[in-house]
């Protein structure tokens, strides 16, 4: 695969995470959305270390407060922060098969979750605790698809 | 290995400090304001793209419907609109009415609103923000403050314009706040948004205070941003709780705020050309 290609293919899975993160849901499905930049940024982390790193996180997760019209920095905090642990564990996790690797994913989304609305909190805004576990079950729901699609890529890099 | 976790462990610390400044300034100062509104401009085409689901829903809908239900579903409309225009005459009689009532009385016209209907394009992915986009900006002379309603009731307010779209505030955004007045006995409070779709609170009520549940709120004009009169929401539940000093009261929004797809922009007589009319 050519480099060209393959930063095209990043671009792409970045612009189609923002699309699926804008479609209109109603109040009743939107704490079952699934965080799609946040699991696109542990995707290429966890595969792709040696290009994507910190760096990346923080950048995502800028272009996630601008989407989400959040308080600059609030993603690129939370970003880094749960982007951090895939890119030390990188050297184990390509070795783990997808069901390890939805359990990590479950857990960052969670506490990513938690740690979101906490710093909402502070800032005074009404949070629900509750709905956190929603969006990590529905991301665990479609992480194998975003885990065999990375895994391809991957393959194809090498 | 450590080598790895070292430099990572520093650049997060750099990143942490970078977010945390950000915040601070974007809590603090409206530095970011451009930036912010550079970016909703161009991720329009995002909200397109994104909206497209949407609208293949409603062209299968229109589609797979049976043409003697949409035959049946103009006739009931026709039939609406003939009641609403018989109404609109009483209406009107009664502005006039109230309008000759108040010259006699030396009091101030009230504004004629007029209204321009809009689509929404875009909503806000956060729970924790109640923003919306919509398909009509300074082309079409909507204006920051400026209200919005859907068939139901009062929605929220504008709070950027763009060329050709805006970007809208809803009543249940936790940073919006709308004066309203009880219908019954004309009580005014302060509406607020709690970050949940189906509530809104009144603040700084005691436990004297004349409200029921089930009584209907309106917007009461106060503060000049909202004109007076259209519905905002009914109580749903009123609370007294140990120790606070005013009552917990929760509003449901007559607006259906997560569900219209059309709203529309109201003009006042202040606002210019447009008056009296709907476009």
């Amino acid at each position: 695969m050519t480099s060209k290609r393959y930063y095209l293919i990043v671009i792409v899975s970045l612009i189609l995470a923002s699309v699926l993160q804008l479609i209109p849901t109603s109040a009743a499905w939107l704490p079952w959305k699934p965080n799609f930049l946040l699991l696109m940024v542990i995707g290429w982390i966890t595969f792709q270390p040696n290009h994507w790193g910190i760096g990346f996180a923080a950048f995502v997760g800028f272009l996630t407060d601008l989407v989400f019209r959040s308080p600059l920095g609030l993603h690129v905090f939370l970003f880094v922060f749960i982007g951090a642990v895939p890119y030390l564990l990188s050297g184990w996790l390509i070795y783990f098969n997808v069901i390890h690797r939805c359990v990590l994913v479950f857990i960052l989304i969670i506490f990513s979750g938690f740690l979101s609305n906490f710093m909402y909190s502070v800032w005074g805004v009404p949070v629900g605790y509750g709905d956190v576990p929603l969006g990590a079950i529905s991301s665990v729901l479609i992480w194998p698809l975003i885990d065999r699609f990375l895994v391809k890529v991957h393959e194809k890099r090498r | 290995m450590f080598v790895k976790s070292s430099s990572t462990i520093r650049k997060v610390v750099i990143f942490f400090l970078i977010a945390f400044g950000m915040m601070t300034i974007h809590y603090y100062t409206n530095w970011f304001s451009s930036i912010e509104k550079l970016a909703d401009r161009s991720i329009r085409p995002v909200n397109w793209i994104a909206n497209i689901p949407l609208r293949i829903e409603g062209w299968a809908d229109l589609r797979s419907t049976d043409r003697s239900v949409i035959e049946k579903e103009n006739l009931r409309l026709k039939q609406e609109s003939l009641i609403y225009r018989g109404q609109l005459q009483r209406m009107a009689e009664l502005a006039a009415e109230n309008l000759r009532l108040r010259l006699l009385l030396n009091a101030t016209e009230l504004l004629t609103d007029s209204i321009l209907v809009t689509e929404v394009i875009g909503v806000s992915p956060s729970p924790q923000s109640h923003t919306l986009s919509i398909d009509r900006g300074l082309q079409d002379g909507a204006y920051v403050g400026q209200p919005i309603l859907d068939a139901e009731g009062l929605m929220g307010q504008i709070i950027s314009v763009f060329d050709n779209h805006s970007v809208a505030l809803l009543i249940t955004d936790n940073t919006h706040a709308i004066p309203v007045q009880v219908l019954r006995n004309g009580m005014r409070s302060i509406a607020e948004g709690t970050s949940d779709y189906n509530n809104i609170q009144l603040r700084f009520l005691s436990p004297t205070a004349d409200i029921r549940e089930g009584d209907e709120l309106v917007s009461s004009g106060l503060g000049g941003r909202f004109p007076p009169g259209y519905p905002v929401g009914s109580v749903l539940s009123i609370e007294k709780i140990e120790g606070k000093e005013f009552l917990e009261i929760n509003v449901q929004p007559a607006a259906e705020i997560d569900r219209s797809k059309h709203l529309l922009l109201v003009f006042t007589s202040q606002d210019g050309s447009r008056n009296g009319n709907v476009q």
